[in-house]
């Protein structure tokens, strides 16, 4: 007991209560607006196991987001009333987005492609996605009766929950800030057994050097397309719970700056550290929130300004130096 | 005859454009292995450069010779500032140049607004049988290939071109030789800006201009890239015709967003069964 995972990160344990008490203290608006800050932290732990453990940077975290939101949309609108669908629906499009993941995944690294290339071509799926729902405005773009309406966006769906003898379990407020909350301590506990798995440290490993690991008789590439699957999934997650907070999806979320931002939330929190990346995406997307008062554009300029400062002056994370800088100090301050 | 004209118009106009969007992509890739992700909002400097200096009274050709220098200069000053940083990190590289991309792109929206007034489609057009043809359109298609001509003989006869790829090929030993390799780099890195910039320059007449206009090209300039193979000066103009003709062809039958769709789907094959692009199938002919 005493080597358990919640004991040995003393910290993250910690913040995850503070964060489980929030509601208790203040108005459940700014609980709703957590929920968002933190609904975003599964497509940047996504890019943080691809990127970070696996050394592969993808763009394509985007696509799975917006493709994961316009199933559960869809799947949603048309079987609304049914039984359970607020359930069901996210399963399956976590399956649809998981199934894509692979088979890209499958064409990427069994393809022999690495580097910069997988960077380009999920970028261009990504844009092909945007570019595509973009022009489905008309009404004969529709799926059973789910208009995906083009650039104004998909609406209208069921929230997650259920509805069980009259009462409605929706996922929605206080709720839906435990739901997500309980969610992001499921993944990072998952992603960190992961990692430290055999299966993770062929992952690293690669990283390191694909060659020596593949002449030492690992399946390199079923790793790769396996751990690109579950990123995918994990991005869908995130692409799910958005829909679902607001209500409607639309194609800017596949754009370029939907793209970029999960990498700026990865380079600029420490890549590496999964909670550092849960901690740094919530500030981050709480500071750019703040900033978006006076127009988007000014916070993706700071967006931009943090992704070229975190590669030129902390190639592992700003936030995670800034963390370690801190607890260096403490630790000298407590030895005097 | 007029359809065969037709045909053969349409697939060379999106030759042309897919040749033009990568060409500054590709000498930077070819040359320093740094994806340039910020490739589309140097066209955008381009293009605004050449509006701009146009809207001041220049003569258009004038006013695009403006806008390429003002690319030069504004990717000197980037090379400077943060590139010469991460040669040698490539994943790196990537992610910085989006930084910039995200910053000079929605600065453009800052400064000059959602779109300011475009210029007119100089030349005229001329009428063949049921089509009309946009002379403009047919210039700037020699005027893609003449581009390829100059830039091979500037990486392949010149000096400069021959200190530009001992460096790619050893860069250690040339700078042992005497080369200055942070020098071509930085020569480099300006031509292939310049080229972008020359890009928005040539499209801007036939389009509107709005600050995410980069964004229309680095599609189309990333899968020419990326199927050109690992020698992107070979492999281009194969790459270019091929996609281009398939592109054309499934446009034709359907519309413009499937042709793009197709062009992606082509692109995923072809670097499935042939992981090393366009310019390893040529390596292997020899």
């Amino acid at each position: 007991m005493k080597n358990s995972y919640f004991i040995k990160n003393k910290f993250q344990t910690m913040t995850f209560l503070v964060l489980a008490m929030i509601p208790l203290f203040v108005d459940s608006y700014y609980v709703n607006n957590i929920s968002f800050f933190m609904l975003w932290t599964f497509i940047a732990l996504s890019l943080s196991l691809i990127w970070g453990k696996g050394g592969i940077l993808s763009f394509g975290q985007a696509a799975f987001f917006g493709l994961a939101g316009y199933s559960f949309g869809v799947i949603g609108i048309n079987f609304s009333g049914v039984f359970g669908v607020g359930i069901w629906s996210v399963l399956i499009a976590l399956i649809i987005t998981g199934i894509f993941g692979l088979i890209v995944g499958y064409f990427l690294f069994y393809g022999g492609i690495y580097d910069v290339f997988v960077g380009i071509v999920t970028l261009s799926i990504t844009l092909v996605f945007e570019t595509f729902m973009s022009q489905t405005a008309g009404p004969e773009w529709t799926v059973g009766i789910a208009r995906l309406n083009g650039f104004n966006g998909m609406q209208g769906m069921p929230s997650i929950g259920v509805n069980l003898f009259g009462y409605n379990f929706e996922a929605l407020d206080n709720k839906g800030y435990y739901v997500i909350l309980a969610l992001a301590v499921f993944v990072i506990y998952f992603l960190d057994k992961l990692a430290n798995s055999k299966f993770g440290l062929v992952l690293s490993a690669s990283k390191e050097d694909r060659l020596r690991v593949e002449s030492l008789g690992y399946n390199v590439k079923r790793v790769h397309m396996i751990t690109f699957a579950i990123s995918a999934v994990l991005a869908g997650l995130s692409g799910i719970l958005y829909t679902n907070w607001g209500g409607f999806i639309t194609p800017e979320s596949m754009g370029l700056v939907s793209a970029a931002l999960p990498v700026v939330y990865c380079a600029a929190s420490g890549k590496n550290n999964f909670f550092a990346v849960f901690l740094g995406t919530i500030l981050l997307v709480w500071i750019s929130q703040e900033l978006a008062i006076n127009g988007r554009q000014f916070a993706l300029v700071f967006m931009g300004l943090l992704l070229v400062v975190a590669t030129r002056y902390f190639p592992d994370g700003m936030f995670l130096y800034f963390i370690n800088q801190i607890s260096k100090f403490s630790k000298k301050l407590s030895r005097n | 005859m007029v359809l065969l004209f037709n045909i053969i118009f349409q697939v060379s106009d999106a030759i042309s454009f897919l040749l033009l969007s990568a060409i500054g992509l590709a000498v930077i890739f070819g040359m320093m292995r740094i994806i340039n992700l910020a490739h589309g909002e140097f066209i955008t400097v381009g293009a605004y450069g050449t509006v701009v200096t146009a809207k001041m009274g220049l003569p258009l050709p004038m006013a695009m010779a403006c806008g390429v220098l003002v690319t030069i200069i504004f990717g000197f000053i980037l090379e400077r500032l943060i590139i010469r940083y991460i040669y040698g990190r490539p994943l790196d590289s990537v992610v910085a140049t989006w930084g910039i991309s995200l910053i000079v792109s929605q600065s453009f929206l800052i400064i000059f607004g959602p779109s300011i007034e475009g210029l007119k489609s100089p030349l005229g057009s001329f009428q063949m049988g049921d089509y009309s043809f946009s002379e403009y359109r047919i210039l700037l298609i020699f005027i893609s290939f003449l581009i390829l001509v100059l830039l091979y003989f500037l990486f392949m006869k010149s000096r400069f071109g021959t200190l530009a790829r001992a460096t790619i090929e050893k860069p250690i030993t040339s700078s042992a030789l005497g080369v200055d390799v942070q020098k071509v780099y930085t020569i480099t890195f300006c031509i292939g800006a310049g080229l972008a910039g020359l890009t928005g320059a040539l499209y801007i007449p036939t389009m509107t201009c709005v600050p995410s206009l980069g964004q229309a090209f680095i599609v189309s300039a990333f899968v020419s890239v990326v199927t050109a193979g690992a020698s992107p000066f070979i492999g281009l103009v194969p790459a270019a015709a091929f996609l281009g003709s398939f592109q054309t062809g499934i446009t034709f039958f359907y519309h413009a967003t499937i042709g793009l769709i197709g062009l992606l789907f082509a692109v995923i094959m072809i670097i499935r069964f042939l992981p090393s692009g366009f310019s390893g199938l040529i390596k292997k002919g020899k």
